[in-house]
C-alpha cells in the first residue's frame, strides 16, 4: 500500500483532483453552486494547464522564463478572433473598424475557419518561441541573462499589441465573446457549459498524460540533468541547446492551449494577462504547489486561484497581497519544493529523525 | 534646435535617473548574480521618504524655513534604504546564496508586499511633493527653458556618482568589493569576509535607489507603483539593459549604458512613435546578448560559468 502510493501517488492525487473536478458541474446542476463558480473552476483549468508548461520549463530545466504570458495571450487572441469573428458573421469588428479597415485584416483571416484557427492556435507561439529558443539557446544564453531577454520580450510584445489597436483593439482587448460552444450565460445555456467544462477538463488530463510521459522516460532525466548540471550534460555529448529549444516550445505551446481554455470561460482577453507580473504569477503557482513534480503544478494553480478568488473579496483584498507575497517568499526560502516537495520529501525527513532521536534516547540509559 | 536642446536636456536627466537605480542594481548583480526585483520599490520608498520628511517639515517649521526638507529629504532616503536593503540581504538573498533565480523571485514576493504596503499607509491616490522655492522654476537660454529641478538631479546623480566611485576604486571596502567580485573564493582566502561586502554592497544599490525616489519625487506625483512605473516604462527593460549592456559592476558599464538607454528612449519617443523606440532598444539588447552576453566591458576569465 505504501509502495503504491509512493510510486503511483501524484497519479492518485490528480485522480482526485479529476473526480472532483467532474462533480462540480453536477452540484450546478442541483444548484448547490452557482454558475460563475463553475465558469471560475474552468478558468482554474485554463491555469493550471499554464502551470504544467511553466513546470516543464522551470521545474524540470531549470529556465526561468517571464515569456509565458505572452504564449498565453498569443493563444488567447487567437481563440477570441476567431470566436470574435463567429458573433460578427464573418464581418470587420467594431474596433477594426474604428482603426481605419474597411474589410479584415489578412492576418486575422485565417481565424475565419475553425480547425484553421485551432492550428493557428498552437503554431503561432510554436514558431515564435522557436525562433526565440533557437537563437537565445544556441548562444548558450543562460540562468538570469535568459531570466532578462525574456521579460523585455514580454515587455515589447505587450506594448506592441498595446500600440497595434486597430489589429487588437489595445488596451481594451478582445471583448464580449461567447465560448466556442455558444454563449454559457444563463441558466438557458447549461448545455453548453457543462460541454465546455468537460471539453477543459479532458485537455487537461491529456496534458498532465503528456507532461508525466515525458517525465518519467529518458527525456524527462535528461531535463531535470540540464537543470542540475548543464556542462556536464554537454560533455556527456547532448545538445543541451536542443533539448532546451524543445522544451521551451513545447511549454509555450501548452501556454497558449491554456490562454485558448481562458478565454472560452473568461468571454474576453486583455493585454493586461501579457505582463511580466502575470508571468511571474504563473510562476508563483508552481514554486508554491511543487517545482519539478507535475502535479504540484496543478495543485498551485488550483490552491492559490481558489484562495484568491474566495479571500480578495471585501476586507481581505488588502490583505491578500500580503499572504502571497509572505508565502511565495517563505516557500522559496525554507520549502524548495512547494507543498508537494514538503509532503513528499521534507516531512517524511522530519518524521525519521525524529525517530532517530527517539530511538537514541532510549538507547542512551542502555549504555550507561 | 531649440528642440533638439530641450529633448538633449530631458534625456540628460531621465539617463541621470536611470544610472542612479541601474548602479545599484549593476553592483549588486556584479558582485551576487542576484537581480533584486523589489529595487523598484526602493525607489518608491525613497520618493515616499520625501513625501513624508516634507509633511513633518511643513508642520514643524515656519513656512520659509521648511523648505530645507528636500536637503534633509536625501539623506533620510538613503538611510531607509540602506537600512531596509541590508535587512532584505540578511534575511532573504543571504539565505539563497547560490540560487541566484530563486532569490530574484524571493525580491519579486518581497516586492509585493513592499507595494501593498504602501498602498495601506498612503492610499492608493497619488501624493504630490511640493519643489522647494530654490529648485522652482529654471532659466531659459536661447529659447530653451532648463528647469532648476532637472538640473539638481543631474548635478545630485553626478555626486552620488563620485561619491560611489571614491567608494568602490579608492576606498579600503571598495579593494574588497571588487577582489569578491572578480574571483569569489580567492578574495575569501585573502581573509574577506565576503558575506559583510555582499552585505553592505547591497544596502548601498538600495541606498541609491533612495535618493532616485527623492528626484523621482520632484518630477511627478508618487503612488505604490511609481517605482514599478517607473521601472516598467523606462526602467524595468531600460535598466535591467543597462546592466546587461554596460557589464556587471562596473561603473564605466553602467554609465555608459544607462546614458544610452535613457537619451536612446527620449530621441526616438520624440522622433518616432515609443512602440517604435521600445522595438528599437529590444532589438539593441538582443544583439548585444548575442554578442556579448557577458556586457561590454569584462574582465576577462577561464571559468565555465560566467
Amino acid at each position: 500500500m505504501n509502495k503504491l502510493l509512493k510510486k503511483q501517488g501524484s497519479n492518485i492525487c490528480f485522480g482526485v483532483i479529476v473526480l472532483i473536478l467532474a462533480v462540480m458541474p453536477l452540484l450546478y446542476l442541483r444548484g448547490v453552486m452557482n454558475g460563475s463558480t463553475i465558469s471560475f473552476l474552468g478558468k482554474c483549468i485554463a491555469f493550471a494547464v499554464a502551470a504544467m508548461g511553466i513546470d516543464m520549463i522551470w521545474g524540470y530545466t531549470g529556465i526561468l522564463s517571464l515569456g509565458h504570458g505572452l504564449y498565453f495571450a498569443l493563444g488567447g487572441y487567437a481563440m477570441a478572433m476567431y470566436l470574435k469573428l463567429q458573433s460578427t458573421g464573418g464581418k470587420i469588428t467594431d474596433f477594426m473598424h474604428t482603426g481605419g479597415f474597411t474589410e479584415l485584416p489578412l492576418v486575422w483571416k485565417p481565424f475565419l475557419n475553425l480547425p484553421l484557427s485551432l492550428l493557428l492556435i498552437m503554431l503561432v507561439p510554436g514558431v515564435v518561441a522557436g525562433l526565440i529558443g533557437y537563437f537565445i539557446f544556441k548562444s548558450r544564453v543562460k540562468g538570469v541573462y535568459f531570466f532578462i531577454i525574456s521579460q523585455v520580450l514580454t515587455w515589447a510584445a505587450y506594448s506592441i499589441f498595446i500600440a497595434l489597436s486597430p489589429y487588437t483593439n489595445g488596451n481594451v482587448g478582445i471583448t464580449e465573446i461567447k465560448s466556442i460552444f455558444g454563449s454559457i450565460k444563463g441558466s438557458s445555456n447549461i448545455g453548453n457549459m457543462l460541454l465546455l467544462f468537460y471539453v477543459a477538463l479532458l485537455i487537461m488530463i491529456l496534458i498532465y498524460a503528456l507532461c508525466r510521459f515525458l517525465v518519467n522516460r529518458k527525456f524527462g532525466k535528461l531535463l531535470i540533468a540540464i537543470r542540475d548540471g548543464e556542462n556536464r550534460t554537454y560533455f556527456s555529448g547532448y545538445r543541451v541547446s536542443n533539448y532546451k529549444t524543445f522544451v521551451y516550445v513545447l511549454s509555450a505551446v501548452i501556454a497558449a492551449i491554456a490562454g485558448a481554455i481562458f478565454v472560452n470561460f473568461n468571454g474576453s482577453i486583455t493585454p493586461s494577462q501579457m505582463t511580466i507580473s502575470y508571468s511571474i504569477t504563473m510562476v508563483i503557482w508552481v514554486a508554491i504547489g511543487g517545482r519539478g513534480t507535475i502535479i504540484g503544478a496543478v495543485i498551485g494553480a488550483f490552491l492559490i486561484n481558489l484562495s484568491e478568488y474566495n479571500l480578495s473579496s471585501g476586507a481581505m483584498v488588502e490583505i491578500w497581497q500580503y499572504i502571497i507575497g509572505a508565502v511565495f517568499c517563505i516557500t522559496i526560502l525554507f520549502f524548495k519544493g512547494g507543498i508537494v516537495g514538503f509532503v513528499k520529501d521534507q516531512l517524511p525527513a522530519f518524521i525519521a529523525s525524529r525517530k532517530r532521536k527517539k530511538n537514541k534516547g532510549e538507547e542512551v540509559p542502555t549504555k550507561a | 534646435m531649440e528642440q533638439f536642446v530641450s529633448t538633449l536636456f530631458n534625456g540628460l536627466s531621465l539617463s541621470s535617473i536611470i544610472l542612479l537605480t541601474s548602479l545599484g542594481l549593476s553592483i549588486t548583480f556584479g558582485l551576487m548574480r542576484v537581480i533584486n526585483m523589489a529595487h523598484g520599490e526602493f525607489v518608491m520608498i525613497g520618493a515616499y521618504m520625501t513625501y513624508v520628511t516634507q509633511q513633518i517639515f511643513t508642520s514643524i517649521l515656519p513656512e520659509g524655513a521648511s523648505d530645507i526638507y528636500y536637503i534633509i529629504s536625501i539623506p533620510v532616503a538613503f538611510v531607509t534604504g540602506f537600512i531596509l536593503g541590508s535587512l532584505l540581504e540578511k534575511f532573504v538573498i543571504s539565505r539563497l546564496y547560490g540560487r541566484e533565480i530563486d532569490s530574484l523571485l524571493a525580491t519579486w514576493g518581497i516586492s509585493l508586499i513592499l507595494q501593498q504596503a504602501a498602498r495601506s499607509i498612503f492610499g492608493t491616490q497619488g501624493v504630490n511633493v511640493t519643489a522647494p522655492a530654490f529648485l522652482q522654476g529654471g532659466i531659459t537660454i536661447g529659447g530653451c527653458t532648463f528647469s532648476f529641478n532637472r538640473i539638481f538631479i543631474i548635478f545630485l546623480v553626478l555626486f552620488c556618482l563620485l561619491i560611489v566611485w571614491v567608494i568602490m576604486y579608492k576606498s579600503n571596502f571598495g579593494k574588497q568589493m571588487r577582489a569578491v567580485m572578480q574571483n569569489r573564493p580567492m578574495a575569501q582566502c585573502m581573509g574577506i569576509n565576503s558575506r559583510r561586502v555582499d552585505n553592505i554592497t547591497f544596502a548601498l544599490g538600495s541606498g541609491l535607489a533612495g535618493i532616485a525616489g527623492c528626484s523621482v519625487a520632484l518630477l511627478g506625483s508618487i503612488d505604490s507603483t511609481v517605482g514599478q512605473s517607473y521601472i516598467a516604462n523606462s526602467f524595468m527593460a531600460v535598466v535591467l539593459m543597462a546592466v546587461v549592456l554596460g557589464g556587471v559592476g562596473k561603473l564605466a558599464g553602467a554609465v555608459l549604458g544607462s546614458t544610452i538607454i535613457g537619451s536612446a528612449s527620449i530621441f526616438t519617443e520624440n522622433y518616432t512613435s515609443s512602440t517604435i523606440a521600445k522595438a528599437i532598444v529590444l532589438l539593441i539588447v538582443i544583439i548585444f546578448l548575442q554578442k556579448r552576453p557577458q556586457g561590454l566591458f569584462v574582465i576577462k576569465s577561464r571559468s565555465l560559468d560566467e
